[in-house]
């Protein structure tokens, strides 16, 4: 007998198989059989008994407990029998197949019959254990040994145990369902016993029961002393990722009953194990004809959340930027983190995490570290007092034009979890409306949006940041440090959270590099704001034949061949996107004793790299503002691993990302070394030296030229004199800010163009 | 399949019936088999829509002719998939008395089921179509159907009678329908096929089809659409936004289509399925027998046989050149340009690369010039692609269009948006109607979307509780003052025209190109390997010549070189064809200063 050919009921509902009545006895010889099945009620009966009695744990075995004779499900029925609260028995199907894969088989296959039988047991066992237990209670399967794909229910599954994946996107309310009706004769009050719903149909008495009275049609519902189940129906959808490309989700609606109501929420994952079943339309009680579609359903047994936490609520504040809604929504099934966590394990993670990130981006490989970290991001603390220090990692790119600074931007919007692509030309930074302005001469428009309100807990990467208005700009000393926006509107200052990431790029105002210039110099942003980027990088364009040729070859074997065979060991970017958001959402490492000692020892030796034995003044090589990055670094490194502890390791390599990023845009092409100085005030040590060595010329050459009182001089005149006496070359800029200097000691008065000395 | 021959069209469900006892009445429990199976029903009429020419014959169905149509006849249905709902299962076969019956391909048996009785139970596939968005006027004289009015003009009274007669003459219906009813139906059709084969009817087709480029389609439910039922293939043989062919039987049931006052069950209403909402009486059901995805080229009145010679193609081109030279008032840079604009598409996706489109941007309009360029150029467009939309970009339209599909998880379908949009689309935006002025939330997420397309030729569909990205391939053109930078282009094009665009194309050259355009795009590419080596030693050379050349315009330039070959009608590119992108390049660059 096919499997197919299993009788459908056309009525809903009813779980109870006449043909099983006889079943509690289970005394009689003659095998009862379960209907159009070789089951024998008998059978099934035993070894669901057996199962109860005698399953054990196997987890439990070595434990020695004085309820240890006893097997899982006796201490859960003893549990409940204590509490007397729950009224239903929860089975994990696993052990059932484990115990007996028989009876699993049996009960995948025909679940409304073994079910029916399981309830029976269960409550023979019941009375056995405590006669006056009196509620009754239910059979909860769940953990199915396969579930199947929402798409992929057929008619075949009709009548059997599923266990299917889903989202919940509509509830019912809850419907009364009556259980239980009671009728009043309207002649002489009599109560009627309760009667029975069977099948969704209530059997009204004609005959008052009373003996005395007898009249007939006089019995009525009384609503109030009818007893009510609740219900509800509620529709499940295919979840995204197991919708095929270019498809819709499925929806199947799923019956509630009793307990189960309310148990999910529209907008919960859950993995529900019910019955597949359908039903006939009925297109009227007069048609003749029978309609030939069926609708279908599941009768739930049990519900799981697969995800405690709603990451959607809190998503759904997220509406300007449509990509950043994937990655969050990824929700964390238990098999996939273990996945992950496997992936962590792996000894070249980090290095296989850099490969993944952009992989169609050559070399930039520390620029991608650095990326990477700021995407895993540290810890923000907040101590007691009240002070709170960021966890965000703020990242610069400088460099020059044509060196896909854009496409890393691009990249990281992607696989940020909120993520803000915004042009520095085009945002306003905190507001929150969005402007179309024109320009009136070329008529070009530009969209301006507040940008870092909405990247809040993400990464707002700002393409062009030279370009964008010194107003937008100053309200981002606020955001990367204080991590706050405030916004005066109609005379109330809102302070706004903005919990993000900067990632910038900029483009040198003279649209190459110039290598001999300050980065401040090249990109002409205030060195107050540079300051607050952790790492710095410059990507300059050098005219390298290799990196040409392979970016030549790159393009080409995208258009011809398909590059997805050429990329080995990368991550894709779905479990890219899952792995860092795991990561940030359950990683919070902590420093270990010898990564502190080892970031104090670092960092000492870091300043002592400035008092280089012949230099008279002392070059900053280190800030307490890198110390705080450098914490943020290794603790993001750390997160890389999924590790709880920071350890030593982590912190060499954040001070060598530090390194390599200050190497490239602190370095002082002067000296050749690294000079803090050059972020922090935009002029490096040995600049400002070469300043002093000026002032004190011209000073000489005033008290040497000039008399107190006397009459004044040409700048012209001087510039030429000091031109004369200095080895290096001097401007009359130069020369101004050094009698600026002077001016300013009182040694001499600047009338325009004529200098005086008093 | 040889048999008695049924009236294939005017009454498919005989055919399949008898098939079908044909079938069951053969070797061991073989309804069993059936399930998910043919048996022998979809051939029979493939043959005869494909082999036999039988596809001309079969009426087809519209807004306007619905109605008219007589029920449980064989009808087409060209349309876009806009919602897929799900399975539907029925019963498909059951045991009446000894015999086996089938519901396939129809709503309900006109054999009244015993209850209980052996059944199978099946399943199909429901697809909510609609008329394509954006399909212009001329794809409709490909292939027309027989003119339903002349047809039904003598059916119908016929049919409201035997509707009437009821299901207990069924069993006589079916040997009648091979005898009497068969030539009865078959003779004014048979007429009308002459009639329609003789005189294309063009112009009266024209008359009753509903401009579809008004863009009333997206207001959900006010339009014509078609819940067509597809059996025995795989969900994933089609994709949401496919334009298909759908051939089958088209029903209505008027006990569906009453609404049934008996629903006292209230928990039954969230087990209702979608196609509650849709009545029968505006949305038409459709059996499908027989189905096939639609390309560009089905849309051309007649394929012609040519090979298509790089001779040929050559000829074709330089014609087409020209036109659009004259239509862009005698600018021939503009004019290439929009040539390989016209034959983009979307070869390939990498992570966030795509490869293949180009979309344009035409700098230096006004609103004066747009009323005269524009127009002839959208005008060209529509007579040229077979689907095409122009989409006026104001403040006011971002802020309340709705552009992102939406699933309405309340009535369980998916509400349209303008960016649903069957692959190979082609948009045009007219910028120069954006003046300066603030967007609400909705505008700025419809800016976003018209951002994302744009870079990533990718359209989200919000599903309420998640987003879900699908791939598009639409060919994007802007007009706009100066660079848009709401819209990032790949080619940026200032415009500059001489002359007043006056010229009409004949309809041979239109078709001409239509063919040369659905060619083209179709063409596959290929290239040798030391085609390969020079051009990236081109590149090379390129970069080192200008430092601020990047990936992305590298790549663009390889693009506009893959389409100049085939435009030319060459399967492999050839240095040529590179140098001339470098040239048009540089007259481009000269222009931008």
């Amino acid at each position: 007998m096919s499997t197919d050919d299993v009788p459908l009921s056309s009525e809903a509902g009813d779980e109870d198989t006449p043909e099983t009545d006889g079943a509690g006895a289970g005394a009689d010889a003659t095998p009862v059989f379960v209907w159009g099945t070789n089951i024998s009620v008998q059978d099934v009966n035993a070894a669901i008994l057996r199962f109860l009695r005698h399953f054990r744990d196997p987890r439990d075995a070595g434990r020695v407990d004085s309820v240890m004779d006893e097997g899982k499900y006796m201490r859960a029925i003893h549990r409940i029998l204590e509490l007397e609260g729950g009224e239903s028995l929860d089975v994990d199907a696993h052990d059932v197949f484990d115990h007996d894969p028989d009876l699993y088989g049996k009960m995948v296959r025909y679940p409304l019959e073994v079910l029916a039988i399981f309830d029976i047991v269960l409550m023979d066992l019941v009375a056995r254990i405590e006669p006056l237990f009196e509620k009754h209670i239910q059979t909860r399967i769940y953990n199915l040994k396969s579930s199947v794909c929402l798409r992929n229910l057929n008619p075949s599954d009709i009548e059997k145990m599923v266990s299917i994946k889903g989202m919940i996107i509509r509830c019912s309310s809850v419907i009364p369902e009556l259980k239980e009706a009671v009728f009043r004769c309207l002649v002489c009050g009599f109560y009627s016993e309760p009667v029975m719903v069977d099948r969704g149909r209530v059997t009204e008495p004609h005959i008052c029961q009373k003996e005395q009275c007898k009249a007939t049609n006089s019995m009525t519902l009384v609503h109030n002393r009818c007893r009510f189940a609740d219900k509800q129906i509620i529709k499940l959808q295919e979840t995204p990722d197991e919708i095929p490309e270019g498809g819709t989700p499925h929806t199947v609606s799923v019956l509630m009953h009793d307990k189960l109501v309310d148990a999910g929420k529209p907008g919960d994952r859950v993995e529900i194990t019910g019955i597949y079943r359908a039903m006939s339309i009925r297109v009227g009680p007069t048609q003749r004809t029978v309609k030939s579609i069926f609708k279908t359903y599941i009768d739930c047994l049990h519900i799981k959340k697969t995800d405690k936490s709603r990451l959607h609520v809190e998503d759904s504040m997220d509406t300007d930027n449509p990509n950043a809604n994937k990655t969050t929504e990824d929700d964390f099934l238990t098999d996939k983190i273990e996945k992950l966590k496997e992936l962590s394990k792996l000894p070249d993670i980090y290095d296989r995490l850099t490969r993944s990130l952009a992989p169609n981006i050559w070399e930039l490989d520390d620029v991608k570290r650095g990326l990477l970290c700021q995407l895993f991001g540290g810890n923000p603390l907040r101590l007691p007092s009240g002070a709170s220090f960021r966890g965000d990692i703020n990242i610069l790119l400088v460099g020059d034009p044509g060196t896909s600074k854009s496409q890393l931007l691009q990249y990281m919007h992607k696989l940020s979890p909120r993520g803000i692509y915004t042009s520095g030309r085009g945002s306003s930074a905190v507001g929150l409306t969005a402007y179309v302005t024109k320009d009136p001469e070329t008529g070009e428009t530009v969209l301006e949006s507040g940008a870092l309100v909405l990247s809040d807990k993400g990464v707002c990467c700002i393409d062009e940041f030279d370009k964008m208005s010194d107003n937008a700009r100053s309200m981002l000393h606020e955001v990367m440090e204080q991590q706050t926006v405030s916004i005066a509107k109609a005379g109330i200052i809102a302070s706004l959270n903005a919990r993000t990431s900067v990632l910038a790029c900029a483009n040198p105002t003279e649209s190459r590099y110039n290598p001999r210039l300050s980065v401040i110099d090249n990109i002409h942003l205030p060195p107050t704001l540079l300051s607050r980027f952790d790492l710095i990088y410059l990507i300059l364009d050098k005219a390298d034949e290799q990196t040409d040729r392979r970016l030549a070859k790159h393009i080409v074997s995208l258009h011809f061949d398909n590059p997805n065979i050429v990329e080995l060991e990368v991550l894709d970017l779905a479990t890219l996107v899952a792995y860092i958001s795991y990561a940030r959402k359950h990683i919070q490492p902590q420093l270990s004793d010898e990564a502190a000692e080892e970031l104090t020892r670092g960092y000492v030796e870091m300043r002592k790299r400035g008092n280089s034995p012949g230099s008279r003044k002392k070059v900053i090589t280190a800030t307490a503002r890198q110390i705080e990055s450098l914490i943020r670094l290794s603790e993001a490194l750390a997160r890389m691993r999924f590790s709880q502890v920071v350890e030593v390791r982590d912190v060499v390599e954040a001070f060598r990302l530090l390194e390599v990023a200050m190497q490239q845009s602190a370095t002082d092409h002067a000296t050749g070394t690294i000079d803090m100085d050059l972020i922090m005030t935009g002029i490096s040590a040995s600049e400002r030296q070469r300043r002093d060595n000026l002032v004190a010329a011209t000073r000489n050459l005033i008290m040497e030229k000039m008399q107190l009182g006397g009459p004044s001089m040409r700048m012209i005149e001087l510039l030429e004199e000091l031109r004369k006496q200095s080895s290096v070359e001097v401007h009359l800029h130069d020369l101004r800010s050094a009698l600026g200097t002077l001016m300013t000691e009182g040694a001499v008065v600047i009338h325009g163009d004529s200098v005086k000395r008093v | 399949m040889v048999g008695p021959q049924y009236d294939l069209v005017g009454n498919p469900l005989g055919a399949v019936r008898s098939t079908f006892e044909r079938a069951a009445s053969g070797g061991h429990e073989p309804v069993a088999a059936f399930r998910g199976k043919d048996w022998g029903a979809g051939e029979l009429f493939r043959s005869f829509l494909f082999e036999q020419g039988g596809l001309d014959k079969v009426p087809v169905l519209d807004e306007s002719n619905l109605g008219l149509i007589k029920p449980n006849t064989l009808v087409r249905f060209r349309g876009m998939v806009q919602d897929m709902l799900g399975n539907e299962f029925y019963v498909g076969a059951f045991k009446d008395g000894s015999t086996w019956r089938t519901n396939k391909f129809s709503d309900s048996s006109p054999f009244s089921m015993p209850h209980p009785c052996d059944s199978h139970l099946w399943e199909r596939h429901l697809f909510h179509c609609v008329p394509v968005p954006g399909q212009n006027s001329w794809t409709h004289e490909s292939s027309p159907g027989p003119d339903v009015r002349r047809m039904s003009s003598c059916l119908t009274s016929e049919q409201r009678e035997k509707r009437k007669r009821g299901a207990e003459n069924d069993a006589m219906e079916v040997s009648e329908n091979c005898n009497g009813e068969a030539s009865c139906t078959k003779k004014p059709k048979d007429d009308d096929a002459q009639i329609s084969n003789s005189s294309p009817e063009v112009s009266m087709n024209e008359e009753h089809v509903p401009e579809m480029n008004g863009g009333d389609h997206h207001i959900p439910g006010s339009s014509f659409s078609c819940l067509v039922k597809v059996y025995d293939m795989a969900e994933s043989q089609v994709k949401l936004n496919d334009v298909a062919e759908f051939i089958g039987v088209y029903t209505f049931d008027p006990e569906l289509a009453s609404p049934s006052d008996n629903s006292d069950d209230i928990m039954f209403d969230l087990i209702e399925d979608v196609t509650a909402q849709l009545p029968p009486s505006k949305v038409p059901r459709l059996h499908c027998l027989v189905w096939r995805s639609l390309s560009a080229h089905d849309f051309l009145s007649r394929s012609p046989a040519v090979e298509p010679s790089p001779i040929l193609l050559k000829g074709i081109r330089q014609s087409l050149l020209s036109h659009l030279t004259l239509v862009l008032g005698n600018d021939e840079l503009a004019a290439q340009c929009l040539l390989l604009h016209l034959l983009s598409r979307l070869r390939n996706k990498v992570d966030v690369v795509t490869v293949g489109r180009l979309s344009m941007n035409f700098t230096g309009f006004n609103r004066e010039s747009v009323s005269v360029f524009g127009n002839q150029l959208n005008n060209l467009i529509q007579r040229l692609l077979p689907y095409s939309q122009t989409i006026p970009l104001s403040i006011e339209y971002l802020n309340t269009a709705t552009l992102q599909p939406r699933k309405d998880n309340h009535s369980g379908r998916l509400v349209t948006g303008v960016l649903q949009l069957p692959q190979g689309t082609h948009l045009t935006f007219d910028e120069t109607l954006l003046q300066s002025g603030s967007l609400t939330s909705k505008g700025v997420e419809n800016t976003m979307l018209l951002k994302n397309l744009m870079e990533s030729q990718m359209v989200e569909y919000d599903f309420e509780f998640y987003k879900l990205e699908m791939a598009t391939d639409v060919q994007l053109l802007t007009l706009s003052e100066g660079k848009s930078n709401i819209l990032p282009s790949d080619l940026i094009v200032p415009f500059r025209p001489s002359s007043v665009p006056a010229v009409n194309a004949s309809s041979e050259e239109l078709e001409s190109w239509r063919w040369y355009l659905a060619t083209v795009r179709s063409f596959p590419q290929s290239t040798e390997t030391e085609t390969y080596q020079t051009i990236q030693d081109e590149m090379v050379n390129a970069m080192r010549d200008d430092r601020n050349l990047g990936c992305s315009e590298l790549s663009r330039w390889l693009t506009m070189a893959q389409i100049t070959a085939a435009s030319f009608g060459e399967t492999s590119l050839s240095m040529e064809h590179w140098q001339m992108v470098k040239e048009l390049e540089r007259l481009r660059k000269e222009r931008l200063q």
